[in-house]
Formats: C-alpha cells, structure tokens, sequence
C-alpha cells in the first residue's frame, strides 16, 4: 500500500519542482487573496495531479496486473489524497510563516476541509467517467458553478441573516467540530462509492 | 498421473458490447509454452484480460495456480509476469523510475536479475519510455516480467507491430528463456509463424469459441492440406475433410486425418504439411472441433 502511496512522488517528480514556486507565487502575488484559498490550493495540487495519472486506461491495467486488489489500489489514493495533502499544507504553512503571511488556524482547517470536499465529489465522478471524459466533466461543471452561482447568491442574500445569526448563537468549536464530522462522513461515503465502482470497473 | 493445469477456465461466459465469450473451457498445462491463435478480433485478448482478472467472467471460473481470485488475488500475480502489445507504463517515466514503482509490489523481485536483462537487451536506464522504439518496449516489458522469478508468462500479441528483425530478436529471448523448462509461458499472437519454433501446444480460437487445443506435433501429424481434382469429391469422401475450396483447377482441403486421406486417395491427390497459418485460415467459421 505504501508502495503505491509512494508511485505519487515517483510519477510527479518534475511536478513537484513546481511546487514551492507556486505556492511562492501565491503568497507573493495573492495578498488580496484569503490564505484559506492558498491552503486549498495547495493540498489540492498533488493529489489531483496524481489523479491525472491514473486516468489512463493503461495504468489501470498496470496496477491491476500487479499483484495489488482493486480495494489497495482505491485505499491509497484516498489516504495517499490526506498524506499529501497534510505534507503540502505544512510546507505551506513553513513558507507563510518564513515570508511574514498572516495567517490563522481557522484557516487551514477552512483549507483542507474545503480540499477533502473536493476530494470527495471528485474521486468517484473521476472513476465513473470513461478515460479522456474528465476534462468534458470538469468544464460542464465549471458551467454549472457559473450558473449555479447566481441563484446561490440570492438564496443566500435571502436567508443569510437568519444563518448567520444561528451561526452567532453556537459556539465556534461545535461549528468546527460539526463540520470535521461532514466533512469525514462525505469522505468515507466517497470512498465506498469509488470502491463500488472500481470493483465493477472493465479495463 | 495427468498433466498440471496451470490455468483452468471452467464455462466462463463474458458478453461485452462488440463480443461474447459462451461457455469457453481452457486448460493451460504447466511447463509447457501454449500459443494462443486467432484472427484479429477472435477473443485473444478477452481472454487474456479473463485470465488476469482485468475482466471478470459474467459466469463460469477462473482459476490460475488452482486458486481463485476472489480469494487469492495477490498470491496469483506474484507468481505471473505480463507482456501486453502495448506499453502499459508510464510512458513520461524512464525504465530506472518504472523499475522503481514494480520492484516492490513483488515478493521476489530480483533488482540483480533486472540489472542483467537490462543490460542484455541493452535498454537506457535514463531515457523515458515513450522514447523507446516498439521493440525496446516490448525488451523492457520482458525485463520486468522476467525479474521477479514468475512461475507463469502471460504475453498478449508481444510481436504485434515489431519488424522481422526485432521480432526474431524477441522469439530468440524467448526461446532462452523457456530453456530451464519450469516455467508455463502462454503466448498469444496473430502471426502463427512466431509459435512454430517455440510453442509445445496451440489453441485456437475464433469468434470467443475454443475451436482446439492440442500438442503442435500432432498438428502435425494429423492435418494436412490437401490437393486434387474436384472430380474425387462426393458425399462419402467429403466428411475426410474440415472445410474444402474449390477452383477451376480443383480443390484445397484441410483435413485432421491425413493418414486416413491417404489411405481413401492414395496418389490421387497432393498431401502437404498444413502450417499453423493454414491451419487458422482453412478453420476459420467452422464449428469446434474438440475431440
């Protein structure tokens, strides 16, 4: 298992050099940006990039022609997607702290809870769509945020008084701590689903 | 005391868009090098994939080393080295970094026997793979499937798209190979003349049906191809014959009793060797002819 945890770096050497300097980048060119954004970023990066690997139809039939089960090869890429995802935002956090970035721990636990979201709607949509479909996928959903985003906006214009008042009213912690507990069930959920597809998956 | 099965296929059905598999039975006997033969299209690679649990039968059992998948996969492809017709690496990578990501998926990888077909097949450790010319890939392939000591070779179409001299290069390597005799090689290809040097049984296969499986020597023993005037041909002495084409200047048959034509023709007609190339052609669209 961790064997294939460790093909991630292997594959993405040359990625990897771009790594820092686009953190770097953010940091220097995205002082109007929220750090929770970066943070995002950041632990999105390597998971995803290793994802476009394994896109192939020609990887799959490597992987499973070698001695790995299917349950191995989907159980490394959601705990590959945290370990590195952990690894990028310390890095992360070291170069805010060496280049004077304020930054608060809110905003990292906002970053990877965001990033395992993510992670966990795009995991199983990647395993269900044929080779070659994910950059279709990718662009129909940019379109359906787009349009998508102007209702969102008026619903919450609407509501969002009552929200943030329900907000005020409980404390931050159980708001972290309930969220922690979302976020890790839309993770698990994810997995199952990925592991149901991939087992029935035809190479 | 039979004959070790390797692999056992045991009524295994598999319908995909394009194509069927009925029912299909197969063994592949240990220590022997059993080709695998069939037009284009005939059900080769789907049944590769079967065997190597890439494609799971709809019905039937696939058992490789008498073990099942469901229970033993990991087990099963330890002990197997793959060749597929196309590179399934990743292709940005060089050999070094490849080697890096198979070695320790495998128990017994042996970095020092890798070391040594890399060097015989004279691959660049540091030049990425979609460099290598088809024939070099194939040589890495090889070098892969060869250094972790696998009891079983399974190569799907390894010569497909290789020129004569890297073919022969390739068939040579094989021939190496298979010398300490322990291990089971099943080789599929379209190109029979690849098998007639190496292979010990051939099966053939058309439109995902098992037409034969039998030893190469009594292929060639007992089929032939056959010439003469259609004038010789009725209803008693058709059935001698597979299948029969006829010309003007009279006919060619393929039959899997030669000495039984020889007796029923005598001189009439011109008894050849059938090669496997005959074999395939003149079977094609007949019925199976397991016996």
């Amino acid at each position: 298992m961790t064997n294939l945890i460790r093909r991630d770096l292997i594959i993405q050497k040359f990625q990897l050099y771009l790594f820092i300097p686009c953190i770097l980048f953010f940091i220097f060119a995205g002082s109007h940006m929220s750090a929770f954004f970066i943070f995002v970023f950041a632990g999105f990066f390597i998971p995803i990039n290793a994802y476009s690997y394994d896109e192939k139809a020609e990887t799959n039939i490597l992987l499973n022609s070698l001695p790995y089960t299917r349950t191995q090869i989907i159980a490394s890429r959601y705990i590959g997607a945290i370990f590195y995802m952990a690894v990028s935002i310390i890095i992360t956090t070291a170069l805010f702290y060496v280049f004077n970035r304020p930054f608060t721990w809110a905003d990292i636990a906002i970053g990877a809870g965001i990033t395992l979201t993510l992670f966990s709607f795009s995991f199983p949509l990647f395993y269900l769509l044929k080779p070659g479909n994910i950059g279709t996928a990718v662009t129909i959903g940019f379109i359906l945020f787009v349009v998508l985003s102007g209702p969102a906006v008026i619903f919450f214009e609407e509501y969002l008084t009552p929200v943030v008042d329900f907000l005020v009213s409980v404390s931050s912690s159980a708001i972290y701590l309930s969220s922690a507990g979302i976020v890790t069930a839309l993770y698990a959920a994810s997995w199952i689903i990925s592991q149901i597809i991939y087992q029935r998956k035809t190479f | 005391m039979g004959v070790e099965n390797v692999i056992e296929l045991r009524g295994v059905s598999k319908a995909l868009k394009a194509f069927t598999i009925n029912n299909m039975d197969l063994q592949i006997k240990q220590g022997f090098v059993t080709g695998f033969i069939g037009a284009n299209g005939a059900g080769k690679s789907t049944t590769m994939k079967l065997i190597m649990n890439l494609l799971q039968p709809d019905s039937g059992e696939v058992s490789v080393f008498g073990l099942d998948y469901a229970s033993h996969e990991k087990e099963i492809k330890n002990r197997i080295g793959f060749v597929y017709d196309s590179n399934v690496f990743y292709e940005s990578l060089n050999l070094k970094d490849i080697g890096r990501i198979v070695a320790p998926a495998y128990k017994n990888w042996d970095q020092k026997q890798f070391k040594a077909y890399v060097d015989q097949f004279e691959l660049p450790l540091n030049k990425p793979i979609k460099k290598f010319s088809k024939g070099m890939q194939m040589k890495a392939s090889i070098a892969i499937a060869l250094s972790h000591d696998a009891e079983l070779i399974i190569m799907d179409e390894p010569t497909a798209g290789l020129d004569p001299t890297s073919r022969r290069e390739l068939l040579d390597i094989f021939q190496e190979v298979m010398v300490d005799g322990k291990r089971t090689i099943l080789f599929s290809t379209h190109i029979t003349s690849d098998l007639e040097r190496i292979a010990d049984f051939i099966v053939l296969i058309d439109k995902g049906e098992i037409l034969f499986d039998k030893p190469v020597y009594e292929l060639q023993e007992q089929y032939a191809v056959v010439k003469g005037s259609t004038e010789l041909l009725d209803s008693d002495t058709e059935p001698h014959f597979i299948k029969i084409e006829r010309s003007p200047n009279g006919f060619h048959a393929l039959t899997k009793d030669a000495a039984k034509v020889k007796e029923v023709f005598g001189k009439h007609v011109v008894i050849e060797e059938a090669s496997l190339e005959e074999i395939m052609f003149y079977m094609k669209g007949v019925q199976n002819q397991y016996d």
